[in-house]
């Protein structure tokens, strides 16, 4: 019997188990995925928000302001990438009172720093802006970061920290009992005493295992993307937003953590709460919006389309609310953005809201906050270099020659907490196969590496989820 | 640090020719290849169809190299394999070179000259923005084509090829023979990308379909990849309507080009063509940076190893010259232009002190035709013609002009007129 269980290992269950890991209670955390963060986590803006979007008085602007503040701490207890971009909501001149709304929203949400600038202030700080471009709101706290990253390293300081986690498990009913809640997987069942739904765009169906009625709909929407290399580094500083139309918050141009700069997203309604399908029209619709940003964009150089799912809801806002069924079942849904800034602050107001208040919490002597990283080779100074190598001899060996990563940080990433276990887990972690030839020339060394750290076949190696090996057969019998 | 005349980076054919000339001229040489044997991407063409110009013998992909390797291991350049050229600097006149290989770590050494001859790699599904899931069972097809020739696995059951090149057209012959299903090739331009010979002995012989002017509108799978969507375009490349066609299938295999691997190497700046994604050189094969040459498939993608080769020798002869300082200083610069006819033309620009020597051209044309005649033209008027039968946009042509025709003045311009 577990005091708390967890459904979804995306951002927001991540938060929520560092969380209760702070606390000496016993938490497992159930993810149907072979890793943490391959939904709506893995494919965003990567933007932490400044706060000025979400309307006035919801829990979106409350907690999206107050995940904002905590990101810089966090970065550094986590050890996570974060780029402290700033922002420009730009305006053409027909857009300036939608751009004053925005601007009043920001103040009201207690947005800091928020300015009003004309074109020419906008240029001094983005010389390439669109001609259309007259006016803008600087939003200084704006900041990118590595939202993968960001949920493994929540989650790995959780699990350093006495949390359990399943993976490739996946919660298929759940019944009440008296003690608390028998949660049904496909593999076996899990029972606790409190049950966290953050299943993002399954926060719906997981919600209607608890009860008759569930208290909001899922209504997925889909966001394209275009990626431009890293060569295009510095081509913007800030991330560049449009004013929001009916049509939504449109498609942004914004810095990537490694160099790359996103186009996108796009914001289509769809059925499917998992299908990611990028479309020609997605592609047309994101070179109209970027266009409307910035005059010249090398779209020649995309390495990558993706697209994402967002968990948006009839609710609008946030769903984060005890079921009415048994206030020991928490729903935290509808967890669309600014879902990755919020994310820590989501934890915080779950905990401190619905559960301490009920059942009395004891901290964790033991909680210790940070996550140690060991850097990538090519980050470190000759002389770390020159000790590292020394110690092992596969910190020489390049493995992806476009991000030169060598085979001793792979293997690093394959040893450490939450280990890569396939293909794309290495590109998560280590990012070998995210550059140029995405993958062209080191996938096979990747598996190779894989198989031997994991004293497999290669065969068994999956690109992703399981069941999906790269290689099917071999053809040759080696002597 | 070390001193060399000249490093080389890559060992693939075109390495291992610059290299083993550039010994020959009395040039102390090192050559770097990340990969443990040397050869590049010949190792993975275990098909023949190598070698008719240069030696004149039909090869296989490594017998072909295994003779350049012979050769260089008889020579007294200086050979790192496991070793991969990081990135190199131009400091004084000179280049530093950072390498890193699994017993030495990371070292740096010096060059006088440095040629470039790192190959190639493959456009990406993300480079054509290929519409519709992405699970796995899409891979290009170079990648395929190694893990099935070096590695031994492979990777699919029931395989649909998006892009006619030479690559895509051998893996249907190559997955067929070992057992795989291929049910198709689509092509989005109007004729084939890779050679005639390749189009009739890997897809006729075997009755796998060609869809010409077809390209992928859909892939489909959420995890594993279940099928494709083909469909027509026409000729503005837009899809038209109710022409799609449904194929199931685990694999899909890009072979939607190659692109000169040279974007990650080095903090030396030069100018890049457009047109083929590698440097603009001179008739020395000189880029815009004093003393830094580029041959082979990171100039320009080939389609035969042989003119890889050949074009790698006059690249090594004309570094060796230029260390040895006999090659003039690039005061007077000639352009090179081309006719809307033709999609590109090495080199682009032409040392204007240096045209006592002879200039080769090398260029594809942007349509297919039966015969045509390309004119090398200055101040509007013909200085040499060159009659030639069946150009093909997919078959590099090359044209030789002896020293002393070309005049220092202005500017040169090449035609081709052709008729079908
Ligand atoms: C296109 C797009 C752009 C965005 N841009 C931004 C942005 O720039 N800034 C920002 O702040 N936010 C942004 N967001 C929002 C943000 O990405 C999400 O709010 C956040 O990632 C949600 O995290 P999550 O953990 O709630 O959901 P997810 O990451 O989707 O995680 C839910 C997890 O639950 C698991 N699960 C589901 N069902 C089960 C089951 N039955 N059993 C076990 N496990 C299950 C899933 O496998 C999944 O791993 C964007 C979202 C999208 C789609
Ligand atoms: C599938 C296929 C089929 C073909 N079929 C034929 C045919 O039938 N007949 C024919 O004549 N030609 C054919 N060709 C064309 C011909 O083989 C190639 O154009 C030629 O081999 C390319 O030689 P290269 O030296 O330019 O490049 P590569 O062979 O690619 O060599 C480049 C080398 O550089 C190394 N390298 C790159 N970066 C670094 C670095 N940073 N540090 C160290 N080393 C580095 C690489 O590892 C590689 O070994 C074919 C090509 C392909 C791909």
């Amino acid at each position: 019997m577990k005091d708390f269980l967890i459904i979804g290992a995306g951002i927001t269950g991540a938060f929520i188990a560092r969380e209760l890991a702070k606390y000496d209670v016993d938490t497992v955390v159930i993810e149907k995925e072979s890793d943490v963060g391959n939904h709506a986590t893995l494919a965003n803006s990567a933007l932490v928000h400044s706060g000025h979007d979400p309307e006035a008085n919801t829990l979106k602007a409350k907690l999206c302001v107050e995940g904002n503040a905590m990101y810089p701490d966090l970065a550094e207890t986590l050890e996570f990438p974060l780029l402290k971009s700033g922002g420009l909501l730009l305006a053409g001149d027909d857009e300036r009172k939608a751009l004053m709304d925005k601007y009043r929203n920001a103040l009201d949400n207690n947005v800091p720093s928020v300015r009003w600038f004309e074109r020419a202030a906008l240029l001094e700080r983005e010389p390439g802006l669109a001609s259309r471009v007259a006016a803008g709101l600087d939003l200084p706290t704006t900041m990118v970061t590595f939202p993968w990253e960001v949920a493994i390293a929540a989650m790995e300081n959780a699990i350093d920290n006495g949390v359990a986690f399943h993976k490739n498990t996946e919660v298929t009913r759940i019944d009440q009992e008296s003690e608390g809640f028998a949660v049904h997987t496909d593999r076996g069942v899990f029972r606790a005493e409190y049950v966290i739904n953050a299943a993002g765009a399954f926060a719906e169906r997981i919600a209607a295992m608890a009860e008759e009625e569930p208290p909001f709909r899922i209504t997925p929407r889909r966001g394209e993307y275009m990626v431009l290399d890293r060569r295009n580094e510095g081509l913007i500083k800030h991330a560049l937003y449009p004013v929001p139309s009916e049509k939504g918050k449109g498609v942004l141009i914004t810095p990537q953590t490694h160099g790359e700069i996103l186009l996108g997203p796009t914001n289509t309604a769809q059925e499917s709460l998992e299908a990611v399908p990028t479309t020609k029209q997605g592609m047309e619709r994101i070179k109209t919006g970027a266009g409307s940003l910035l005059e010249k964009i090398p779209y020649e150089e995309t390495i990558r389309t993706f697209a994402g799912v967002r968990a948006s809801s009839s609710h609008e806002d946030f769903y984060i609310q005890p079921s009415k069924a048994d206030e020991r079942f928490i729903h935290v849904g509808g967890i669309d953005s600014p879902g990755l800034t919020a994310a820590p602050a989501i934890a915080a107001y779950v905990v401190d809201t619905f559960i301490r208040p009920r059942r009395p919490l004891d901290s964790n002597p033991h909680f210790n906050p940070k996550r140690k990283t060991k850097p990538l080779y090519k980050t470190l100074d000759d002389v770390d270099k020159n000790a590292r190598f020394k110690a092992d001899g596969r910190y020489g060996r390049i493995i992806c020659k476009c991000e030169r990563i060598t085979e001793g940080d792979v293997v690093d990433h394959i040893g450490r907490t939450l280990g890569a276990t396939s293909v794309k887990g290495v590109k998560k972690r280590a990012r070998a196969g995210s550059g140029l030839c995405q993958g062209g020339y080191c996938e096979g060394e990747i598996i190779k590496v894989l198989a031997r750290e994991h004293g497999t076949s290669p065969l068994d190696i999956d690109y992703y989820e399981q069941g999906t090996p790269i290689f099917l057969k071999e053809t040759k019998v080696k002597p | 640090m070390k001193h060399f005349d000249i490093a080389v980076i890559g060992g693939g054919a075109g390495g291992l020719a610059a290299a083993e000339k550039a010994d020959r001229l009395g040039m102390d040489v090192v050559l770097l290849e990340r990969e443990p044997f040397l050869g590049g991407i010949l190792n993975q063409c275990i098909h023949h169809g190598f070698g008719l110009h240069h030696y004149k013998e039909e090869l296989t992909g490594p017998e072909y190299a295994m003779r350049a390797i012979d050769d260089i291991e008889r020579s007294g350049v200086t050979i790192k394999t496991d070793t991969t050229a990081l990135d190199y600097k131009k400091l004084g006149g000179r280049f530093t070179i950072r390498y890193t290989n699994a017993e030495e770590g990371e070292r740096t050494i010096e060059a006088n000259a440095v040629i470039l001859t790192s190959g190639s790699y493959e456009r990406t599904a993300g480079g054509i923005r290929l519409p519709g899931e992405r699970p796995k069972g899409v891979h290009t097809a170079g990648k395929a084509q190694r893990y099935l020739n070096i590695e031994g696995y492979m990777v699919g059951r029931k395989v649909f090829i998006l892009g006619s090149g030479d690559i895509g057209l051998i893996m249907a012959r190559r997955l067929t023979l070992e057992g795989a299903e291929v049910k198709g090739v689509a092509e989005i331009k109007p004729h084939p990308g890779g050679l005639t010979r390749n189009v009739v002995q890997c897809l006729h012989d075997f009755d796998i379909p060609l869809y010409l002017s077809h390209t992928v509108t859909d892939v489909r799978g959420d995890e594993n990849l279940e099928g494709i969507t083909i469909a027509e375009v026409d000729d503005a490349m837009q899809v038209k309507e109710a022409t799609e066609k449904h194929f199931e299938v685990d694999t899909l295999l890009l072979s939607v080009g190659l692109i000169p691997d040279i974007a990650t190497l080095g903090d030396v700046h030069y100018a890049i063509d457009p047109r083929t994604n590698g440097a603009i050189v001179d008739q020395t094969y000189q880029t815009t940076q004093d003393g830094l040459f580029a041959a082979g498939n990171a100039l320009h993608i080939h389609d035969l190893v042989d003119f890889v080769t050949e074009e790698s020798l006059r690249a090594a002869l004309q570094a060796a010259a230029y260390v040895k300082g006999e090659v003039p200083p690039r005061e007077k610069q000639v352009d090179v232009v081309t006719g809307e006819t033709i999609s590109y033309a090495l080199p682009q620009r032409l040392n204007g002190d240096y045209l006592d020597k002879s200039v080769t051209f090398s260029l594809r044309s942007r349509h297919a035709y039966e015969k045509g005649t390309f004119l090398i033209k200055q101040r509007g008027e013909t200085i040499e013609r060159f009659k030639r039968r069946f150009i093909n946009p997919a078959e590099m042509e090359h044209l030789v002009v002896e020293g002393g025709r070309i005049a220092r003045g202005s500017g040169v311009e090449i035609i081709l007129e052709g008729s079908s």
